[in-house]
Formats: C-alpha cells, sequence, structure tokens
C-alpha cells in the first residue's frame, strides 16, 4: 500500500465508497452518534493520552457521547467530521457536569436533566409532569419512558409533530439538530459547513436519522409495533407515510442547503438484534423498502451524498433487500451478530456496499481483550475488509464507557501497523 | 372433541391467533381463536392443569424452537405470548385456587441500571407458557428485590437479565447477594452480552441465549 498516491481524507473515504483500494484504511471517530466514544471513554483517553486539557463535551446526551476534539481526531487519523460540529462551538454553549466516574465533563446549556434523590436522572415535558426519559444509577446514557401511542393509532395526525418533539431522541437531539428550531437554521447549516469544507480535507458527514421502523417503536413502543408489523400492517403503513412526509420535507432541506457540501448523509433504524433480525426479509420487503427507496432516490436525485444506514443486529439476511432500496453504506456491522460473521458480508456484499464498521468488537475484545488481542483482532478484521475497498474502519457501534484507554490507542496503533506494511 | 380442541388451541399458541376477531395469522381469519378454544374446554370440563400441558405447553414449545432455529422472529413470539395470555386468563383462578398446579415459580427481572425489558419479557412468556408461575419484577432490579421474592417464594429459581455491558457488573454482583441468602437458590441469566464464561464468572447456575433454553434448564432442575 506504501506505493500508492497519497489521498487527501476525503479522497480516501471516497474511493472506499466507489470501492477501490485507497492509499491507507479510511477511520472514523465519532462522525456519527453509532460510531462515536461515550463520555466516560473519552475522559479516560484524553487523561491517558496527556492531553487532559481539553473538554469532555456531551454532544449526544441521550447516548452520553463525547464530541472527540479536533486535536485527537487528527493525531488517531480520523477522516471524516460530523457537520454537526460546527454548532455549539464556543465555551459558553456549554455547562459543566459530572461524569458517573467523577470526572468533569459539559452538557449543551439547554440540557438540564433532574437528579433525582436515588441518584438517577429524569428529563420531564414542558409541564414538568410527564417523564419523557430516565437513566438509571449504573446506567450511561438515557432511556424512553414516554410512548404516545401506547396505547392505539389515533384517527388524526395532527398531533404527530407534537409527539414526535416529545421524544427524547428529538428532543435531546445532539447538533446540528438542536438548534434546528432557531431562525436561519438552514442557512447557518449552509454557512458553517461551508467554512468547515474550506478548512478541512476530511470527509463531510451529516446525520439525518430519517427513521421509520424505529420511530414505530418510538411511538408506540417496541413490544406493540413489533406485533402491529403482523397484525395491524394498515395502520402501520399509515403511520409510515406520514413519517416519510416528514422526512422527504427534511430531506429538501439538507439537501438544499448542504446537499453539494457533504459527502454521506446517515440514516438509522435500527432492523436486526444479536440473535436475529426484528422481522423477516417479507415483512421488510412490504412495509419499510419502499419507503426506504424513496428516501434514498430523493437524496440521489438532489444530492452528491452518498446514503449511509445504522442498522444494529443480523441484518444479512435484510442487506439485499436494503442495498436495491438505494442503501451504500452499512453501520455498525455488528459482527457478533447471526449471520454477521466478516468473512461472510464481505464475501458476499463487498461488491455492492461499504462495511462502516466491524473492525473490532467493542463487547468482547476492545473493552475486556489486552491489548495485545486488540491488535491481533484489528489486524484480522482489515484483512479481511479492506480488500478493494468497501470499507471504513470502525468499532462495533460506539466505544462504551469499560473500555481502557490502553485499548483505544493499540487499536489505532494496529491500523497504522496495517498501512505501513 | 376435547384432543381436536386442545390441538387447536396449541395451534393458536403456535400461530399467534388470539381471538376470533383478530384477523392475525391471515390463515386462520374468521376461527376461534386461543380466548374462544380456552372457554370451549372449560365448558366441555377439561381442567386447566390438561389445558395447559395438552394445549399451551405443546404450542410454546414449538414456538420456541422456531424462535431458536431463527425460521420466526420477535413479532411472532410476541403474538404467540398474547394468544397464550389470552388463555391464561381463564386459566388462572385455577392456578391461584391451586385447583390446577403449575411446575415451579420462576421469578424474573432486568437488573439495576437497566431498563431493557423486551428479552426479560419474551422469557417470561414462554416459561409461564411452559407451565411455570411467574413473578415478574420489572426493569432495574436491585439485589433486595429478587431476594424479598425469593423469602416468599421458596424453591423459586430466579432469572436475571441484561442488555448492557455496563450493567453486568451488576448482574454479578446480584448474583453473588442473593448466593449470600439464599445459596440453593438456581440463577440463570440471559441477555445480549452475557454468555457461558461469564456466567461461570459470576456464579450463575446457567445462561442460556434463547427463552427455549431457560425452558430446558427450569424442567430439568426444578420441574
Amino acid at each position: 500500500m506504501n506505493n500508492k498516491k497519497s489521498m487527501t481524507s476525503r479522497e480516501r473515504v471516497l474511493a472506499a465508497i466507489n470501492h477501490q483500494t485507497p492509499d491507507r484504511i479510511p477511520v472514523d471517530l465519532g462522525a456519527t452518534p453509532s460510531s462515536g466514544i461515550s463520555a466516560i471513554a473519552y475522559s479516560n483517553l484524553v487523561n491517558h493520552i496527556g492531553n487532559a486539557e481539553l473538554p469532555v463535551q456531551i454532544y449526544d446526551v441521550v447516548q452520553q457521547l463525547a464530541q472527540p476534539d479536533r486535536t485527537i481526531l487528527d493525531r488517531f487519523g480520523v477522516d471524516v467530521l460530523d457537520i454537526g460540529r460546527t454548532f455549539n462551538e464556543k465555551q459558553t454553549d456549554w455547562e459543566p457536569t459530572i461524569l458517573a466516574n467523577g470526572a468533569p465533563a459539559f452538557y449543551p446549556k439547554w440540557f438540564k436533566p433532574v437528579k433525582r434523590e436515588d441518584g438517577s436522572y429524569v428529563t420531564f415535558d414542558d409541564d414538568g409532569k410527564t417523564m419523557l426519559s430516565r437513566m438509571p444509577v449504573g446506567a450511561t446514557f438515557f432511556d424512553q419512558t414516554y410512548f404516545p401511542y401506547v396505547d392505539g393509532y389515533p384517527d388524526s395526525y395532527e398531533n404527530l409533530d407534537a409527539e414526535m418533539g416529545r421524544i427524547m431522541w428529538a428532543r435531546d437531539a445532539h447538533s446540528p439538530w438542536d438548534h434546528a428550531g432557531e431562525d436561519r437554521f438552514w442557512e447557518q447549516l449552509r454557512e458553517r459547513t461551508l467554512r468547515l469544507r474550506e478548512t478541512t480535507d476530511k470527509a463531510l458527514l451529516v446525520v439525518c436519522g430519517c427513521n421509520l421502523f424505529e420511530w414505530g417503536t418510538f411511538l408506540r413502543r417496541m413490544d406493540n409495533f413489533l406485533m402491529d408489523l403482523l397484525c395491524d400492517p394498515a395502520n402501520v403503513e399509515r403511520l409510515l407515510d406520514e413519517l416519510l412526509k416528514r422526512h422527504l420535507a427534511t430531506l429538501e432541506k439538507v439537501c438544499n442547503a448542504v446537499g453539494d457540501l457533504v459527502d454521506i448523509i446517515r440514516f438509522g433504524d435500527d432492523l436486526g438484534m444479536t440473535s436475529g433480525p426484528f422481522m423477516d426479509a417479507d415483512t421488510y420487503r412490504l412495509l419499510f423498502k419502499p419507503r426506504h427507496k424513496i428516501l434514498c432516490d430523493y437524496v440521489k436525485e438532489h444530492s452528491q451524498m452518498h446514503t449511509f444506514i445504522h442498522s444494529c443486529g443480523s441484518i444479512s439476511s435484510l442487506m439485499p433487500d436494503l442495498i436495491e432500496a438505494g442503501i451504500e453504506i452499512f453501520n455498525p456491522v455488528q459482527t457478533n451478530a447471526w449471520q454477521m460473521e466478516p468473512e461472510f458480508l464481505k464475501k458476499e456484499f463487498g461488491k455492492d456496499c461499504t462495511f462502516w464498521g466491524g473492525g473490532i468488537e467493542t463487547a468482547g475484545v476492545l473493552n475486556v481483550g489486552a491489548p495485545e488481542k486488540v491488535r491481533e483482532q484489528v489486524l484480522e478484521r482489515l484483512e479481511t475488509f479492506s480488500n478493494g475497498g468497501g470499507f471504513v474502519f470502525n468499532t462495533v457501534h460506539n466505544i462504551l464507557p469499560d473500555v481502557p484507554p490502553q485499548n483505544i490507542v493499540a487499536m489505532f496503533d494496529a491500523i497504522q501497523e496495517f498501512n505501513n506494511r | 372433541m376435547k384432543d381436536e380442541l386442545l390441538k387447536k388451541l396449541s395451534a393458536c399458541v403456535e400461530f399467534g391467533k388470539t381471538n376470533k376477531a383478530a384477523l392475525y395469522p391471515p390463515q386462520m381469519k374468521g376461527e376461534d381463536g386461543a380466548d374462544e378454544i380456552t372457554s370451549q374446554l372449560l365448558d366441555e370440563g377439561v381442567g386447566a392443569q390438561e389445558i395447559l400441558t395438552g394445549g399451551l405447553m405443546p404450542g410454546m414449545e414449538k414456538v420456541g424452537i422456531k424462535f431458536r432455529e431463527n425460521k420466526i422472529f420477535v413479532p411472532q413470539v410476541l403474538m404467540s405470548a398474547k394468544a397464550m395470555g389470552m388463555s391464561m386468563v381463564h386459566l388462572k383462578p385455577f392456578f391461584i385456587s391451586g385447583a390446577a398446579k403449575q411446575k415451579g415459580t420462576f421469578i424474573i427481572g432486568t437488573v439495576q441500571g437497566d431498563l431493557h425489558d423486551i428479552g426479560k419479557n419474551l422469557v417470561a412468556m414462554m416459561v409461564e407458557g411452559s407451565g411455570y408461575k411467574v413473578i415478574d419484577l420489572g426493569t432495574d432490579c436491585l439485589a433486595e428485590k429478587y431476594i424479598a421474592a425469593i423469602k416468599e417464594n421458596p424453591g423459586a429459581a430466579v432469572g436475571l437479565s441484561a442488555l448492557l455491558t455496563t450493567t453486568m457488573v451488576n448482574m454479578e454482583q446480584i448474583t453473588k447477594d442473593i448466593k449470600a441468602v439464599f445459596p440453593e437458590t438456581l440463577v440463570t441469566i440471559g441477555g445480549a452480552p452475557v454468555n457461558d464464561d461469564f456466567c461461570l464468572k459470576i456464579g450463575a447456575d446457567n445462561y442460556s441465549a434463547d427463552p427455549q433454553g431457560v425452558v430446558d434448564f427450569l424442567n430439568t432442575k426444578i420441574a
């Protein structure tokens, strides 16, 4: 690989997505809320590598993820940036808090969870009474506690926007979406992204959920919505169409604002769990595929952005349909899930999509393995996934609080070692 | 007649047919569901015990095996559990009065710090459908909650669930706390981040990767 012409970060990421062999392995850390690092793990990391002066800014408050500082990204050769980081740039946009391990950190100043006597944190709706989310003692992120349609589908969706606004994923959204309601937001998004484009050669990514299945679970609650897929498909489709209308309106604005500046748009929709997909391929084809296709087609017709989906779990049985719907990039490539073995995925789908993740098991190796074990797995995964492009290195989902900083350093060192072969 | 009804009830559980009005599954549209068939069986004078062992349990076992083999997925299992629940509404009074006996008691909860309950609920439903009394403690459960439930239900087995790697540590402490008070109590663990090695390490008695595994464990140990 050393004899290859040196590429910029952006060229490197785009080469991988276009299935050309890049000069070295493109790397992500923190460009999406499913390829990032928890505030506790990040705090441990900056202390370990001698950058304790860097503030720990929890940009995703729901999942308690830190926004890695540019110094850290450059140190580890990260090739891609989330345009959301162009917001909340001033230290005055943040307020101090204390992490569960006692280390200092910062929340965006709008986020004000209530600490209860038992030590848990909760958030409330504007009425101060309806609990929307909760982080129990011992947990390191918030879970949703309010499900507006838990008792059934409404006759009218007049209140859908308001109800969506009460769901923690929307209400406590990470940047840039925490500014979405402000005057001139879309102009600001363009101006700030333009500035970012001018000052970095890294690839740029915008996170724009457009979740369909997941919104169903947020509104109806997981167990209900899963059953609805089978016993009430008419109401599921009615809801999905309402969601699609809203997602297309957002996509139009995103494409207009930054569609010519950003390289990748990241959708989210968890379609699997570790032991299998949430639904069979027929159900996916019937309810979700046509709508995912509409979203992907819109992006392709109105921007230069590549389509990326985050879906946890075992989804290989759904991947042929997702690819047909227009998805180009898959994350987090949960290789410890059923039928998600790296060799199988690369052989079966390697020519048709890009794997953005799967570089190391965050649970099982990165958190509990010795640094040598981390090195071994990273080298092994790079060998499997990187051939012919179609791979951006990232851990299997976010680096969680239990990951020791020595292992994070060992992980990046192993990528370097592979590049120097 | 009885055998035919029991067979039908088993099919209702297997395929998730709750009642006559239910449109799911399409191939059973318009037919009686678990609700009606259980009433008919009771009217025929069939005992709750026999309805459980001859109708619900064979149906639920098929569900457990098909789920383990990834032939069906969570939505189908939830529908089966719903069908079983419709039947259990009729049967519960007999179990409460002691007229019919369950195989044993199973206490289940998601451990402290963890609010995830779908996996726990699936296990609870399948264990109940396999003939056990289930006491569901909910989520974010402290050791004291499990211990209090064991005190009230001597001989019960306990199931601990965790979805998060970060709450596995609580699972370890809770297992130790339970074993300190009730060394004989069987503890079975489950959840995405858990495995056999972890089970051995924390001194639990069993790890199951799927709900049917819990049923198999209970059938071997306490039935």
